[in-house]
């Protein structure tokens, strides 16, 4: 998968959780940007994307997410070993 | 050593001069550190050493963590070294007659730069005396703000110049604070002292208008407090957290907790409530619920022993249970009403649910809590003199005119900083503020009340 093509899965995955279907992000987007996106909807991505990706994040993983550019990096890099 | 006695502003005058006489880093930090240690031991000379044993067992654990890094030793240095650092506090909290000040801030302090260091989201500290001042550091060392290593850490390791705008704004900030707890909390607290420690005797309307009334108390208190220390920090050249962001604004419970004793929060949000969704996340939504209740609990129960505590956590984990699983029906109602209506009665919601739950963390008999919540709508038969519980039309008039003060400085803060509006007026205006503001201070402050009600967390 491209890093374009996992972007707009994650949009659509943040989009489908925090309930806006008309969500734009980008690399750069932080979870503070989007009204909504808070500690208690943040796991509720997470559990969502590794559903969608068929993947797993380890804690330290989650931690270190400092953006959606950060999470589209770490989502190819598990499909990329799998 | 209360920041507002004689010998504490004694203390900082002294270690100010002495601080900015000289040029060298290594004088700093051990004039600093010395103030430290006078301003702890002043208190009782085993708080120091209690202070300095946990500081120093940190600062090698973080080494033995780092040393170890990416092998099996690393978890359990880590794991060992919470136990040891939790079991400490759990046993000064509950078990010993000297409980010592500052504890449980410079404890979380310590646990978050033992766990950041683990995840490698900081480096270990190898100076022994800034580590040494990022725990005992006397302006945030009875009540916080709770730093993170990573943001304070950094700030020591170079010299502080004087600087004009950083003394005036550390000066503003330190005005802000005083007002808040001598004109606002110390008006309020020996009258709402008077009404809680003898619930049984006071009307409903008295104990309603108290329970009203505790939130303000307790935020004018404590953020008072803040302010002292971060404008005490800003005068020696640290940028120190800020603890509270208007949270009589917010429109939910959680987002209250995003607005109030911010550093607390955000804590036990990234070492406590993150772990456990991430643990948790295969229950969906539940694996949230049970992160929350138990997040809060722990939140509870870090501000004392007894079940008041635990119910008063308790209840902030349900409230927030009940505005997540509710979401969708409450935007529904925000987008069938007026914006404005519907963002005013929010907050009243929230103000009040805060309110009452207040009560299990003011009373310290469980039953008392309940008589109180059981009366707050009887006996509304009372006079104007009970109305009053015990204050003066005068002192009404000051609260009422400071809390309005208050909160018109915050909303403009929020909009634009009120210091940099005050720096942009004429030099005689801007003194005529300053000395309008001193002689407020000491005509409408309430002297001699002795502590902050955080003190003794």
């Amino acid at each position: 998968m491209t890093e374009r093509e996992i972007l707009d899965d994650l949009q659509q995955i943040i989009g489908h959780v925090l309930d806006k279907s008309d969500l734009c992000i980008d690399g750069n987007t932080t979870a503070s940007d989007v009204d909504g996106w808070n500690s208690l909807t943040n796991m509720q991505i997470i559990s969502d994307t590794e559903s969608h990706f068929k993947i797993k994040f380890k804690l330290r993983e989650i931690i270190k997410l400092k953006n959606v550019g950060d999470f589209c990096k770490i989502i190819q890099d598990k499909l990329d070993s799998k | 050593m209360e920041f507002l006695t004689i010998p504490c502003i004694c203390l900082i005058l002294i270690t100010f001069v002495l601080y900015y006489l000289t040029k060298s880093l290594l004088w700093q930090r051990l004039i600093l550190l010395a103030a430290s240690v006078i301003f702890i031991s002043y208190y009782h000379i085993a708080f120091l050493a209690v202070a300095l044993s946990i500081a120093l067992f940190s600062f090698y654990a973080g080494k033995a963590i780092h040393k170890y890094k990416d092998t099996a030793k690393t978890s359990w240095l880590l794991a060992s070294s919470i136990v040891l650092l939790v079991g400490t506090w759990l046993f000064f909290r509950y078990c010993s007659s000297l409980f010592p000040l500052g504890i449980s801030f410079y404890t979380f302090q310590a646990l978050s730069y033992l766990i950041e260091v683990y995840w490698d989201d900081e480096d270990v500290e190898d100076n022994l005396l800034d580590f040494l001042l990022y725990m005992l550091l006397f302006m945030k060392f009875l009540s916080g703000p709770i730093e993170r290593g990573f943001d304070f850490l950094p700030q020591l390791k170079k010299v502080h110049t004087i600087s004009y705008k950083k003394i005036t704004e550390g000066i503003r900030m330190t005005g802000i604070g005083v007002f808040m707890k001598v004109v606002i909390a110390d008006r309020l607290g020996p009258h709402l002292d008077s009404i809680f420690n003898t619930v049984r005797d006071a009307s409903g309307l008295q104990l309603l208008e108290s329970t009203l009334l505790y939130p303000i108390q307790l935020y004018a208190d404590f953020a008072g407090y803040t302010c002292l220390a971060i404008g005490i920090g800003t005068i020696f050249g640290f940028k120190i957290s800020s603890n509270f962001n208007r949270p009589f604004v917010s429109l939910t419970t959680g987002e209250l907790w995003r607005r109030w004793h911010m550093s607390l929060s955000f804590w036990v949000r990234d070492y406590i409530f993150v772990p456990l969704t991430a643990s948790f996340r295969s229950w969906g939504k539940w694996g949230i619920y049970c992160s929350l209740i138990i997040t809060f609990v722990v939140l509870g129960a870090w501000h004392g022993a007894g079940w008041t505590f635990i119910i008063y956590g308790l209840i902030q984990g349900i409230i927030i249970i009940y505005e997540t699983a509710a979401k969708k029906y409450r935007d529904r109602v925000q987008h069938s009403m007026n914006k404005n209506v519907c963002s005013f009665f929010s907050i009243i919601r929230t103000y009040v649910l805060f309110a009452v739950s207040l009560l299990f963390f003011r009373i310290d008999k469980i039953g008392d809590v309940f008589y109180t919540i059981s009366h707050l709508f009887r006996g509304y038969n009372a006079s104007w003199s009970e109305l009053r519980i015990g204050m003066s039309d005068y002192n009404w008039e000051i609260l009422g005119v400071a809390l309005l003060l208050l909160f018109i400085y915050e909303y403009v803060n929020s909009k634009r900083n009120v210091f940099s509006l005050l720096d942009r007026c004429p030099v005689v205006v801007r003194w005529c503020i300053y000395y309008l503001f001193l002689f407020s201070l000491f005509i409408f402050g309430c002297f001699g009340v002795e502590n902050f009600i955080y003190i003794q967390f």
